[in-house]
């Protein structure tokens, strides 16, 4: 990757990517696997962005289907595994965030469905209901029920946490 | 708790040390992860494979005293090469820049697609080289020592094509026995391999559907 692109194109745009690699991983390790991927893909896309949406958009999208079609590797083994299959007890909230809300914050959104947990990030990201449904792809009159929903479950988790 | 959840975030975030990239150390040059491009790569290497292994089988078998079946062999190999060449044009479509839906819907289609084709040739494939394998076996110095044996044990008048007709049966037997499990044997082996993502992709996509309703 020409280390301009990067940069230019990607760095800038990097919180948005590392706050939804997060929401996937379970740990440092897989975590910056993940960062990379994504930087990887968008760098492969950039020919097919064609600027219909915003390049911050763009990226949300990249990010989102990176990891929800991302290949872990075991660790010992070359065999790749699905992500997200570790065991609850495997989720160990990374020190990356030093922030022990945002660090309980993440433990709950892991518990969520994959489709769940792109919703509720791109939410809290300020996300309108249309951009949110345009990025996943869904019918933006489901996707406010969805969220009082999910909002609901997260709530529900981090007071039994408290 | 007495914050909202979008106060914990946006509190959370204020502080930019944490949302430190992590190093990216020779990107260009990285292996991806990804499924799509997983299965791009081993199409890919399924063609230079098939390549030098139909060149490798005619070479060997020619050694052995059967270049017929070497080049029997290329032969069906070539049909291979040619539909991993095709689907790996149609997975040039799948671009990652599509809404989430779109782009497990299109991988989907694509991942079903080429499944489909891939059984469908291996349905021809399995039976035809276990059936060219056979012959070979049963035309060979050993297999006619062998047949002989046979035929003592178990004499009979009825011979076809020079061979006592159990020995056909059973080719016969064989050859169906690959026909009508030559899908399973590829299933069995793309489950084993990506059995788990599979299943994760039909319930992402489940759970997508009812959130277009």
């Amino acid at each position: 990757m020409g280390s301009d692109f990067y940069q230019l194109s990607i760095l800038p745009f990097a919180g948005i990517i590392i706050k939804i690699c997060r929401a996937y991983t379970n740990s440092q390790e897989d975590f910056e696997d993940y960062y990379q991927e994504v930087c990887l893909q968008i760098w492969r896309s950039k020919d097919n962005f064609n600027k219909e949406s915003e390049w911050s958009t763009w990226i949300y999208r990249i990010s989102l289907n990176v990891c929800l079609t991302y290949l872990k590797r075991r660790k010992k083994g070359d065999k790749e595994i699905v992500s997200n299959s570790l065991p609850e007890e495997a989720i160990d909230d990374s020190k990356a965030f030093i922030s022990d809300e945002i660090n309980q914050l993440y433990s709950a959104i892991k518990h969520l469905s994959e489709t769940d947990r792109a919703v509720i990030l791109l939410y809290l990201e300020e996300k309108s209901y249309e951009q949110i449904a345009d990025i996943i792809g869904s019918n933006t009159n489901n996707i406010g029920v969805r969220i009082k929903r999910i909002k609901n479950r997260l709530n529900k988790y981090i007071n039994q946490k408290d | 708790m007495t914050k909202s959840i979008e106060a914990m975030w946006k509190e959370g975030f204020m502080n930019e040390a944490h949302l430190s990239a992590p190093k990216i150390n020779d990107l260009y040059n990285r292996k991806s992860q990804n499924i799509v491009d997983k299965l791009q790569n081993m199409f890919v290497i399924n063609i230079k494979a098939i390549i030098v292994g139909s060149l490798i089988m005619f070479l060997t078998m020619s050694l052995v005293g059967a270049p017929f079946l070497g080049l029997y062999i290329c032969c069906l190999l070539v049909p291979l090469i040619i539909i991993a060449k095709k689907e790996l044009k149609k997975s040039v479509n799948l671009s990652k820049g599509q809404s989430s839906y779109d782009y497990l819907m299109s991988f989907n289609n694509w991942l079903k697609s080429s499944i489909g084709v891939y059984s469908g040739y291996y349905k021809i494939f399995y039976p035809m080289f276990f059936l060219g394998m056979a012959t070979q076996a049963i035309v060979s110095r050993a297999g006619g020592k062998l047949i002989a044996l046979l035929v003592e044990v178990f004499p009979t008048g009825m011979i076809i094509l020079g061979q006592p007709y159990y020995i056909l049966l059973a080719l016969a037997l064989g050859t169906l026995i690959f026909a009508r499990y030559a899908e399973a044997i590829y299933q069995w082996d793309l489950n084993m391999v990506y059995g788990r993502q599979f299943k994760k992709l039909e319930e992402l996509i489940t759970d997508m559907e009812e959130l277009r309703k």
